[in-house]
């Protein structure tokens, strides 16, 4: 199975045949479900696993990213998303909605803990996610 | 950016929404990913037969980490599949596994298989223990035989 082409693919139809709010339900679904214990520990003010999270993966999966604290604020920046980096090597069109997968999960990741974290896509393949403690 | 080492728990979360949606859609769905992966295979397997799926799959093994004996004989390909990695990270996982996960296999490669001339048989020994048998016929006739053994 070559996941990133399936999950592009996967976005792509899910998005076209029901819709943007269906798309988030999925990935709402992923952040409460899947990653429940990164939640939790959120909701319990820990943004440790999170962090540890990111990194692990972008560095599995070679991205580049730097992760630096400001204050009360973690920026999280990626500078070359490994997924978006497969799927253009690959000469793949790139859904539209690939990145909601990311703004939604953080999104979704946050829903009532003392956390927001936004999510700005910079670029193809770059984006800035940040978490900070809600005002 | 969902890890790639995660997808198959997203997949595993979409079948959920999709199949609240009604059977139909599921079905609809896995067949639009087949389709997806024919641009990729499709016309590998139609070209090079039982060798291109054997040397296919070999890579999947390695790559993937599957527990698996492949075979190749003169009549078919198969899969003897002692461990799935794909539905041993849905059970291990902080969700409950979707009940027909095991079918999303059968139904993204039976259109590949039928765009390739070639015959699926799906041998689902157990949907909640990671093991299955897959065989791919050049034959339909005798792929419908050892179906119905």
């Amino acid at each position: 199975m070559d996941f990133y082409r399936t999950l592009n693919a996967t976005i792509s139809y899910i998005a076209e045949r029901y819709g943007e709010d269906f798309l988030k339900k999925t990935f709402r679904m992923m952040a409460h479900d899947v990653y429940r214990s990164i939640r939790e520990d959120l909701r319990k003010g820990d943004p440790k696993q999170l962090i540890e999270h990111w990194a692990y993966y972008f560095d599995r999966e070679n991205g580049e990213y730097e992760i630096c604290r400001q204050g009360d604020e973690i920026n999280f920046k990626v500078n070359k998303c490994p997924a978006i980096r497969y799927l253009q090597e690959q000469h793949i069109n790139i859904s539209p909605h690939f990145c909601s997968q990311t703004v939604e999960v953080n999104k979704a990741l946050a829903e009532d803990t003392p956390f927001e974290i936004i999510t700005k896509i910079t670029g193809r393949g770059s984006c800035r996610q940040v978490i900070r403690k809600r005002p | 950016m969902i890890p790639s080492d995660h997808f198959v728990r997203y997949y595993n979360e979409v079948f959920k929404a999709v199949d609240s949606l009604g059977r139909d859609h599921l079905y609809a769905y896995w067949r639009k990913l087949g389709e997806s992966q024919i641009q990729k295979i499709g016309e590998k397997f139609r070209k090079g037969g039982l060798e291109a799926c054997y040397e296919y799959w070999k890579v999947i093994k390695e790559e993937e980490n599957c527990d698996a004996q492949l075979s190749l004989t003169d009549d078919y390909f198969e899969l003897d599949m002692k461990r799935c990695p794909s539905l041993s990270k849905v059970l291990d996982n902080d969700a409950s596994p979707f009940p027909l996960y095991c079918d999303h296999c059968m139904g993204w490669i039976r259109p590949v298989m039928e765009y390739a001339g070639l015959h699926l048989v799906f041998d689902i020994n157990s949907r909640i223990e990671p093991r299955c048998r897959i065989r791919i016929y050049k034959d339909r006739f005798k792929a419908e035989l050892f179906q119905a053994e």
